[in-house]
């Protein structure tokens, strides 16, 4: 994505002072449900004998639990929250925010921390209530079943890919020995593209029997049995004119 | 915007709006309390993902086609870690952190750790005023940790757990740095001359430490580097922990060699091992001692002798002779079965355990003239004095296995030298049983040795019953090896070992020499003799 952008410090600059505000799960869920235009509720910053006091008081029609529209009357979200004010402290905070088109910048740093707590009231517990049983059920359950499932497996004499192989390998007939140039020609375009082969794919390349492949194998290349790759077949260093990756690079760009 | 007017109170209600379609995602930057960073300051800022653990997770150095490549590698990788389950975490770029330079190259640089947890059970949201009076809020992404990274070099985790270590000691905080600095100084400049500026800057850095007691250490380390190998000094002498380590083990050299000189230079108890009680069964406990003990002062030796090549050589080994040559008296005069104990002094590395001295003579004499290098430590005497106490009253007559095949293999040898070097009693004979029975019963009773023997055109035997003897063939091999005064050769041949008086020995060494007739050579004004072969 960026690499090193250059953070847009207007937000500090204009020393924009922005509330660090922890909302409950429900309120936030209850937020995204909100219209178009945003708007989810009401602040009320009041001085009430010298405290100052915030409350938050969210729109009615936010308040239904349900979908929108959906008068759900059994439970409402609880509608007042008070904020609980606390102030940063010595720690410093700042906002950045990331976006694809604008980069990084900074918005601003936390003046004030604060926590949305709802009222506690009847309504509040039996939402809670909910939440607590909703949370507690298990991931995985054990159900016991009454009976047997059977329409997973069945007894079959024969499984259907078992009989496509079996089909596949007899259509294709027993591998026959190709001219000894053309098995070569072969083996040597595909040690262009890789150093190391098994004797397994060498076979399923070439469509020609072991022991056949083997001879021309031993023929011109050399086996190796321990190192790094193990069990594989390569060219005699004769044969082979393998160059670095960036020698070709180069003789690319020349 | 509403206020409702009261006495006690003012309100004022604002509208909250969570905006919907945002492309941007807020974070939190948080920086730790005492780092006091203030973001006004900054004048200029960059940020970027820290992609370093990129290579952990992505590490295929394999070439893809062509050379060095595989076929179906990829493939194969894959289905083998399914196998074993291996689950490899991916590596996700929004969760590396970020890393902040402010105000450029010469400003601060604050590394962002994504804390986790944030979004699970409660959202974060920043409010912020908008310019009518409404709130907007955004929900929080992601929070992340900003700590100041450290401009200035820090120690390793050896190196802080070393000096741990030496908190109590060391007073003079600032120096630790200072030395660890130069130090790599030094390693970018020259490998060779490591060793020695390590040394130097150790002694200084030993100067430095108010109170440090390195000095000793120190002192110690160079007394030794002559001694010791010298990769040691030179391979990292700058770690202290293997200076430590160096110390330690030349300290217990030191001690070892200068208890063995120690013991060494003191003469033999002789009597020493008489009323001792001995168990039959401790032959295994002293054989366990010997080669532990053979084997450090082996290593001692052995850079020793390469070290100082002829000369050391010529003298341990003449020494080593001596010690023979010791032991061997020693047993005729105490009557012990201590021709064990001279016996495993021999033959450390072979066994420890045979029994025949006639056996250790042959072999002894032909182990040192045949394997010069082996230097079976001589000045072992601890190893003695705990095998003698053992040894004596062990069992006389047990030929054991191991001595029968040492002088089996060293027979051909034997035989040759056993003409001059047969300083034995007892009839010569080739079975090694005989042998060993006649040296039982010589060294039971002290015999007089030699006459009878077959004695080489050296001929000058002297009446001793000891296996030492000041022979013209001992004499002659002296000086062949090394140019010496008349006093070195009367210190070789000391009377205690040859039976002879001081007069008599003066006598028969001056009879030899003029046989012998030797070269002289005058060394530090002191006339010397040596004899060329």
């Amino acid at each position: 994505m960026s690499d090193k952008t250059e953070v847009n410090l207007s937000g500090v600059k204009e020393s924009k002072g922005v509330w660090l505000v922890k909302v409950p799960k429900y309120l936030s869920q209850q937020w995204d449900k909100a219209t178009e235009k945003g708007e989810v509720g009401k602040i009320t910053i009041g001085k009430k004998q010298g405290k100052t006091e915030v409350r938050f008081s969210l729109n009615a029609e936010l308040c239904a639990l349900g979908a929108v529209g959906e008068k759900d009357g059994s439970l409402q979200v609880p509608r007042d929250h008070p904020f609980t004010m606390h102030t940063v402290g010595g720690q410093t905070m700042a906002v950045f925010s990331q976006s694809d088109t604008d980069g990084i910048s900074l918005e601003g740093t936390v003046v004030h921390r604060a926590e949305c707590r709802p009222v506690v009231n009847d309504n509040y517990m039996k939402l809670k209530k909910l939440q607590i049983k909703e949370s507690a059920k298990p991931q995985r359950l054990s159900q016991q079943l009454e009976r047997a499932v059977t329409t997973v497996f069945k007894p079959v004499a024969n499984h259907d890919f078992n009989v496509d192989y079996e089909k596949k390998k007899k259509s294709e007939g027993k591998m026959v020995r190709a001219e000894r140039q053309v098995v070569l020609d072969m083996l040597f375009s595909a040690f262009e593209k890789h150093q190391y082969y098994n004797i397994k794919d060498l076979v399923d390349i070439t469509r020609q029997p072991v022991t056949y492949l083997k001879e021309i194998m031993r023929e011109i290349g050399t086996y190796n049995s321990k190192g790094a790759h193990k069990s594989t077949w390569e060219l005699k260093p004769e044969y082979r004119h393998y160059q670095s990756a960036e020698e070709e690079e180069e003789m690319e760009t020349t | 915007m509403t206020s409702l007017g009261s006495s006690s109170s003012s309100t004022t209600e604002y509208i909250v709006r969570v905006p919907k379609n945002t492309s941007k995602k807020y974070n939190i930057m948080a920086f730790n309390a005492g780092d006091r960073v203030s973001c006004s300051t900054w004048t200029q800022a960059r940020m970027e993902r820290d992609m370093s653990a990129r290579r952990i997770y992505g590490e295929e150095e394999t070439p893809e086609g062509a050379a060095g490549s595989e076929f179906g590698k990829k493939q194969r990788e894959e289905a083998r870690r399914k196998k074993f389950g291996i689950v490899t975490r991916e590596f996700k770029a929004e969760d590396q952190p970020w890393i902040l330079k402010v105000n450029g190259k010469a400003g601060k640089r604050f590394k962002g750790l994504k804390k986790g947890g944030v979004t699970e059970n409660a959202s974060y949201y920043i409010f912020t005023q908008c310019p009518d009076g409404a709130f907007e809020a955004f929900p929080v992404h992601g929070w992340y940790n900003f700590t100041p990274q450290a401009k200035h070099r820090t120690l390793t985790a050896e190196e802080a757990e070393e000096e741990w270590g030496r908190r109590n000691k060391v007073v003079n905080h600032f120096s630790i740095m200072l030395q660890r600095r130069l130090r790599e100084q030094e390693r970018g400049e020259d490998e060779e001359d490591e060793g020695e500026k390590s040394g130097k800057k150790k002694k200084k850095g030993g100067g430095a430490r108010g109170g440090d007691l390195r000095i000793h250490d120190l002192e110690d380390e160079l007394e030794m580097s002559s001694d010791d190998s010298d990769s040691s000094m030179g391979e990292d002498g700058e770690s202290k922990t293997k200076a430590k380590k160096d110390t330690g083990k030349g300290k217990a050299k030191k001690k070892k060699r200068k208890s063995n000189e120690s013991e060494a230079l003191e003469d033999s108890d002789d009597g020493d091992y008489e009323g001792l009680e001995v168990d039959y069964m401790s032959d295994e406990s002293s054989s366990d001692e010997e080669p532990e003990k053979g084997k450090p002062s082996k290593g001692e030796d052995l850079p020793k002798g390469i070290d100082e090549a002829s000369e050391s050589e010529e003298e341990s080994e003449e020494e080593k002779q001596n010690d023979e040559e010791a032991k061997e008296e020693e047993e005729e005069e105490e009557g012990k079965k201590t021709p064990v104990q001279m016996e495993k002094k021999k033959k450390k590395d072979s066994s420890g355990e045979s029994d025949s001295s006639d056996d250790s003579d042959i072999e002894g004499e032909t182990a040192s003239a045949l394997f010069m290098k082996k230097r079976t430590p001589p000045k072992r005497g601890g190893g003695r004095g705990s095998a003698g106490s053992s040894r004596t009253g062990s069992r006389p007559g047990t030929p054991s296995i191991d001595s029968a095949s040492t002088s089996n293999t060293l027979r051909a040898a034997a035989s040759k030298l056993e003409q001059g070097k047969r300083q034995t009693q007892g009839p010569a004979t080739d079975s090694p049983a005989a042998k060993r029975l006649k040296m039982e019963t010589s060294s039971q009773s002290p015999v007089p040795s030699g006459k009878s023997t077959p004695q080489p055109p050296s001929g000058k035997s002297t009446p001793s019953s000891s296996d030492v003897q000041l022979t013209e063939e001992a004499v002659r091999r002296y000086l062949i090896r090394k140019p010496m005064t008349t006093k070195d050769l009367l210190k070789k041949f000391q009377t205690k070992r040859t039976g002879l008086s001081s007069e008599q020995t003066v006598n028969v060494l001056a009879q030899i020499l003029k046989r012998l007739n030797p070269e002289r050579k005058n060394v530090n004004d002191k006339m010397h003799f040596y004899l060329t072969e």
